[in-house]
């Protein structure tokens, strides 16, 4: 056998993995949740490691016990199931409207759970949290809604297509000031403009922004589905309410520092930002695959920085000794 | 000088204690017994860099040459500066003192690196074999990022700077491939080369490359903290990463290739002597503007984040949100 033959298969991305009684698991995947008991399970394991490993096709059967034909009929009912797919199956290019519809669209729910899938979330929501807590995370969201102006210029600047940088300069100009939204939040919060103005991020707030000026600079898809993943969490108000509502109930957030946000985020709606991405998509007639598997990366890597930005803001935002806003480096002072 | 006005650094800490007052300031401890504690306590509130030596004299009704005494013993330590009232002076310090005083901080810095929770993990075999696995990924992500940062580095060089960077870069470009050997002990070359970082990974990458577009000086200043993270052969120090090294062998026995490769990479860096260019560099570099050298420094705290960040990622992400080796999305992954 080949190489090739012996690596036909790829693995499904497992966006969570649910223990059940004794050794069994349930897998949930993008399009559906599937449930392993402990052999199959113990199988599914060895596989996923023997895949990108550099071992033989004999040495998973002979760790899984079985002869060639077995080894072949087992991968063939684990791709059954959905967690293997055949790489020969897959198609060699896709048009821009099959890359949203197809793949883009059915995967973002997917992602977003992932991006929002970190404990702060429910931390907060369940009285856990704290008035400084929200207030840091609106600090970071104010540095990296002001921090569009470092990637969303430049992804015009490196598009040679006009309809595509005529629509993502049009964004830009409808976005780019947005971050005084978050500027009132504050200063009713009782941060005064200066202090938050000349305050500096987060590194993770900072890296969230450098992605996107990576982004922009590899490939305009790339940072246009970036774009639309951020966009994806303000599809509409019943996404976002409960967190602001109920975070303002428990942390006695005042309403003049919600109602700026509402405002954003509404305005975000009407702009109809979220359909940015088909609209750009809609002018690309054919995108190859290796180009579209880039440009889910992209996407899917997104939304973990979204998962490591959150972290990053608990960590920091739960010290009480923690100046905040961060102040700029001086030696005199520190 | 009675026209200078002490200023306790921010960043100290104070605790009083039954009879003698501790501050604690970076890496050091300072403490002021019967008289001088008596002392501390009443001239702290006007330690603001906006009142004079004999104007707190005057405030707390002690002798002036008392409260010089005490804040000149405070500034020797550090934790005291004496201010200008008149902050125009452009040229604030000269190349040496900024060694000194980077030096100073980045020790500071380290701190959370070098105490970060997941070398305890990996020593006691608590780790996980993603987060083991990861850990090689991620440094050869990281050291194969030299393609893009010391590149841009080198492209972007002041006149002065441009030898030194130039250097670099050609010095250390293949350093990727010594890890990438290592990891070949137990994945296909191809999914090496394919696989992603995660983002806390990409983040250093990326601070690093924005860093050189914007600032030859700022951008080794940066570095100059990366590189006092590894191992200069010092006995103590060899010791130290030798008794980790072991501890990863026994319990991780399938790492014995990654490790002399990391063994590798550490004596091919130690051959390069690139341990003592910053210091030259700074020696021979004309005097620095309060904001040249305030900018650097920040960059340098920025970057010791950021490396934090690399490890936070490492040991939280691996085995909860990902796999190890991450392959790339193709239109299969979902």
């Amino acid at each position: 056998m080949t190489i090739t033959t012996e690596r036909a298969y790829g693995a499904r991305r497992v966006y969570e993995t649910i223990p059940l009684d004794g050794e069994a698991v349930a897998l949930r995947l993008s399009d559906r949740v599937i449930e392993l008991g402990p052999k199959e399970a113990a199988f599914y394991d060895r596989v996923a490691e023997w895949l990108p490993s550099s071992r033989p096709l004999a040495a998973l059967a002979l760790d899984a016990g079985v002869g060639p034909a077995g080894l072949e009929r087992r991968l063939g009912q684990l791709a059954e199931a959905g967690l293997l797919y055949r790489k020969d199956s897959l198609p060699a290019v896709v048009s821009g409207i099959e890359l949203h519809r197809d793949y883009f669209a059915k995967l973002l729910p997917s992602w977003l759970d992932e991006a929002f899938s970190h404990p702060f979330w429910e931390r907060m929501t369940s009285g856990g949290g704290s008035l400084r807590l929200f207030a840091g995370w609106l600090i970071e969201l104010y540095h990296y809604t002001r921090n569009a102006n470092r990637h969303m210029p430049l992804s015009c600047a490196h598009t040679r297509d006009k309809p595509l940088k005529a629509l993502r300069a049009k964004h830009y100009a409808e976005e780019w000031n947005h971050y005084h939204y978050f500027m009132k939040s504050l200063k009713a919060l009782g941060y005064s403009e200066p202090a938050v103005s000349s305050s500096v991020p987060l590194p993770m707030t900072l890296a969230l922004s450098n992605f996107m000026r990576q982004a922009a600079r590899e490939d305009i898809l790339a940072y246009s589905i970036c774009s639309a993943v951020l966009e994806g969490t303000t599809i509409e108000r019943a996404t976002y309410n409960p967190y602001y509502q109920r975070c303002a109930e428990l942390y006695s957030v005042p309403n003049e520092a919600i109602q700026p946000i509402y405002a954003h985020l509404d305005l975000d709606v009407k702009y109809q930002h979220s359909d940015l991405f088909l609209d750009i998509l809609k002018e690309v007639d054919v995108v190859p695959a290796a180009r579209a598997g880039r440009i889910l990366d992209y996407g899917h890597q997104l939304a973990e920085h979204i998962w490591l930005w959150t972290d990053n803001i608990e960590r920091y935002y739960d010290r009480e000794d923690n100046p905040m806003p961060r102040r700029p480096f001086d030696p005199r002072l520190e | 000088m009675n026209a200078d006005l002490p200023l306790l650094k921010r960043t100290a800490k104070i605790s009083y204690l039954e009879d003698r007052v501790v501050i604690e300031y970076l890496r050091e401890e300072i403490t002021l017994e019967g008289g001088a504690a008596l002392l501390f306590g009443k001239i702290y509130p006007f330690l603001d860099g906006k009142t004079g030596l004999d104007g707190i004299a005057d405030q707390v009704a002690v002798e002036p040459a008392r409260v010089r005494s005490l804040t000149e013993e405070l500034r020797r330590t550090g934790v005291v500066a004496l201010v200008a009232p008149d902050d125009a002076d452009p040229h604030a310090m000269t190349g040496r003192e900024f060694y000194a005083l980077h030096r100073r901080y980045v020790e500071h810095w380290l701190e959370p690196v070098y105490q970060h929770p997941l070398w305890e993990r990996i020593v006691s075999g608590r780790a996980s074999r993603a987060q083991v696995l990861g850990f090689a990924f991620e440094k050869y992500h990281y050291i194969e990022g030299a393609y893009e940062h010391m590149a841009v580095a080198a492209a972007n060089a002041t006149e002065t700077m441009m030898p030194h960077l130039a250097r670099h870069f050609i010095e250390e470009y293949t350093h990727g491939d010594i890890y990438r050997k290592g990891l070949r002990s137990l994945f296909d070359d191809d999914v090496i080369v394919r696989s992603q970082p995660l983002p806390s990974t990409r983040a250093l990458v990326n601070f690093l490359s924005e860093t050189a577009q914007r600032s030859s000086f700022a951008y080794y200043a940066g570095n100059e903290l990366l590189q006092m993270t590894e191992n200069t052969g010092d006995a103590a120090e060899g010791q130290s990463v030798d008794r980790f090294y072991d501890a990863m062998r026994t319990h991780y026995p399938y790492t014995d290739r990654l490790i002399a490769s990391f063994i590798a990479h550490t004596q091919a860096d130690q051959k390069l002597g690139h341990e003592s260019v910053f210091a030259e560099m700074c020696a021979s570099a004309p005097p620095l503007t309060r904001r040249e050298a305030c900018d650097a420094l920040e960059t340098t705290r920025f970057m010791a984040e950021h490396l934090t960040l690399f490890m936070d990622g490492i040991d939280t992400a691996y085995g909860r949100l990902t796999a190890s080796p991450r392959p790339p999305s193709d239109l299969g992954t979902g």
